[in-house]
């Protein structure tokens, strides 16, 4: 699917040490359209997460964690494309947004996240912005 | 078929399946309905669902097609709704009720034969995440885009990079719902209690399995997949060409060495729009409407450094067998003189590349849906070609030709199998380009015409496209597609279950057509 650009962009990691990185420039997992050099975010990565956290893990990182499509796309018109750094967010935005999709962002139907987990992860989202997690 | 279903869940209807599921799993808002659309249709009018309802157990899938064979009301199943591209959530027939399987979630697993048995729910990262928790002794493979469910992209056939990429043939037993209610297990789960379900997929006489891919004979609820044993090194490397017609020398290097065995995986070769469609938009090189001009082309491939096509090959296993191999590898890719040919190693215990090669989750390849800068989506178009690089040739240049003609950009991609190539067309959509959008479905059905001119079908194609895709499989009067009505029939007189996926259709909805 992408090959070209895993090509371009994640094969230099694999080789490291061995024939050096061609764009070296390109962090791993950096959030301005890259792909994902490194592990995806999942649930497993913060095993101390809290409800909203865990929910966000495993219903958006996919797409809002480095190196998501999410991210990807959102680095094009943000100057912080992690939702999870945002400071500007409400959860009425982000529960509208994620009800109706937003951009390319296909909604998400209730029976994918209910309205009590939409509402975690909305509260997660807008109550710790800019923490380091 | 022109037809649409006038069965939308009466009050009562809706009452009934919340006493199965509860009230909060069942959808029948305004934005609910909104929520299950397709967001990537060529026509936002159409395949609008009534709603949907979402069970946990197989007992609920029983219970709620007992409910809609009494009330005539039409379900669409998804495993998670992601197949983006080809519907996503939608259903085929407008008015169906989404029966939504997401929140089956349940994974066994046997590390020992490495098997896992999977309810619709389970994401690629769900299983990512359990076989990390399992250490890793089983990779998985991915598609481009592993938002999705794994049973369900193995379900519409789709693929991934590892040699266990071609998923569909890794299913081994499954467990369906039938229209009537009925459980049944295929192969050896047929067997009851047979400790061989995920271990050999035939069974005593006829096997099953794909009795219930691209299909709608049945609600499957449960599949068991083969997953590859982790490799103990992976060898391999990126290479580029430079000119279009690069693509014919390149099939038939790879073909005999993916038939011989020598790589496993199923390579794909991609052209260079696949690659920039990610990393970029259009409108940062062009404002020129129609197919993008090639002194365009040329300065995009010149900034992202990308040849006009562009595969990755990857070898996986002992370290002393990989090596072996890349040599040939090696040497075979060399006599094509390539414009880049970048070595890629790793043994195990060494940071991995996070990609589809090994079968790490991803979805930064959906950022093509973005090409065009605004509202965007794609649509494919895949049929499938003998391993012949005259005759991929031959396709490429037709199909080119057409994308020039209806003025759109050319996304494509050869996907190897063992014995045949899928050329998966990701057709991108500006949804904001109201004339573009006209365009879209004439094309489409165009090419598919085309394709069929040439003996081709279609291996998959999008909710708008599957009568006419089933048309094109006409031998002896489309007798296939007869076949598929009287399975149809025999087992879902009234077309409860997904009616029209895939063409089929059952001839109550025939008449009703008519």
């Amino acid at each position: 699917m992408s090959r070209q650009a895993w090509t371009l962009l994640a094969a230099p990691l694999l080789l490291v040490g061995v024939h050096g990185c061609h764009r070296s420039s390109e962090a791993p997992g950096a959030p301005d359209g890259s792909p994902p050099l490194s592990a995806p975010e999942t649930v497993l990565s913060r095993p101390d997460a809290g409800p909203g956290e865990g929910l966000y893990l495993e219903k958006c990182a996919m797409c809002h964690g480095p190196g998501g499509m999410g991210s990807g796309l959102l680095a094009r018109r943000n100057d912080q494309p992690l939702l999870t750094k945002r400071t500007d967010l409400t959860v009425d935005f982000v529960v509208q947004a994620a009800r109706t999709g937003i951009g390319n962002m296909p909604a998400i139907p209730r029976g994918e996240v209910s309205d009590a987990d939409m509402a975690l992860i909305a509260d997660y989202l807008v109550s710790a912005p800019g923490a380091a997690r | 078929m022109a037809i649409s279903s006038d069965t939308h869940p009466s009050p009562a209807a809706r009452r009934a399946f919340a006493a199965i599921v509860g009230d909060d799993n069942v959808f029948f808002d305004e934005q609910d309905r909104l929520a299950y659309q397709d967001k990537f249709a060529v026509d936002d009018a159409l395949h609008h669902p009534a709603g949907a309802v979402a069970p946990a157990t197989v007992e609920q899938v029983q219970a709620i097609l007992q409910v809609a064979g009494e009330r005539g009301i039409r379900l669409w199943p998804i495993s998670r709704g992601k197949n983006l591209g080809y519907g996503g959530s939608a259903p085929v027939l407008a008015g169906s009720v989404i029966l939504d399987l997401s929140r089956m979630k349940k994974i066994e697993y046997d590390p020992a034969n490495g098997t896992v048995l999977l309810e619709p729910g389970v994401g690629f990262y769900d299983l990512y995440d359990f076989l990390k928790t399992k250490g890793m002794k089983h990779w998985l493979s991915v598609p481009g885009n592993s938002w999705g469910s794994v049973v369900g992209n193995a379900l519409d056939r789709g693929v991934g990079y590892t040699p266990y990429g071609e998923h569909a043939t890794k299913i081994c037993g499954m467990e369906a719902v039938l229209a009537d209610g009925s459980v049944v297990r295929t192969g050896m789960g047929a067997l009851d209690g047979a400790p061989t379900w995920q271990l050999y997929r035939f069974g005593f006489g006829p096997g099953w399995d794909q009795m219930f891919v691209q299909s709608n004979f049945g609600v499957v609820t449960k599949m068991g997949l083969w997953l590859m044993p982790a490799p103990e090194s992976l060898m391999g490397m990126d290479l580029e060409f430079d000119r279009p017609e690069d693509l014919g020398p390149l099939i038939d290097a790879i073909a005999p060495l993916r038939r011989e065995g020598l790589l496993q995986q199923s390579p794909t070769i991609g052209n260079w729009l696949r690659a920039a469609a990610i990393l970029t938009t259009r409108g940062e090189w062009t404002d020129q409407p129609g197919a993008l001009a090639d002194n365009v082309i040329t300065a995009i491939r010149k900034k992202f450094h990308v040849g006009w096509w562009g595969v990755s090959l990857r070898l996986y296993g002992r370290e002393t067998v990989n090596k072996a191999a890349y040599a040939i590898l090696e040497q075979e890719m060399a006599k094509l003189k390539p414009m880049s040919l970048r070595p890629a190693i790793w043994k195990a215990g060494e940071a991995l590349e996070a990609t589809g090669w090994t079968g790490t989750p991803l979805t930064m390849p959906m950022q093509n849906a973005n090409w065009h800068g605004g509202r965007g989506g794609h649509v494919g178009f895949s049929p499938i070609l003998p391993q012949s690089g005259t005759a991929a040739m031959a396709q490429f240049q037709r199909t080119y030709a057409r994308y020039k003609e209806y003025g759109m950009d050319y996304q494509a991609s050869f996907a190897f199998g063992e014995r045949h190539l899928i050329n998966v067309n990701a057709v991108l959509l500006n949804k904001d380009d109201e004339a573009m959008m006209k365009r879209v479905d004439p094309f489409l059905r165009q090419l598919i015409i085309d394709a069929r001119a040439q003996g081709y079908g279609e291996y998959r194609t999008h909710l708008d496209y599957m009568d006419h895709v089933a048309d094109t499989y006409d031998f002896n009067g489309g007798v296939m597609a007869r076949l598929n009505r009287k399975v149809k029939d025999a087992l879902d007189p009234q077309g409860v279950i997904a009616p029209g996926k895939s063409g089929i259709w059952p001839s109550s909805m025939m008449e009703q057509a008519i």
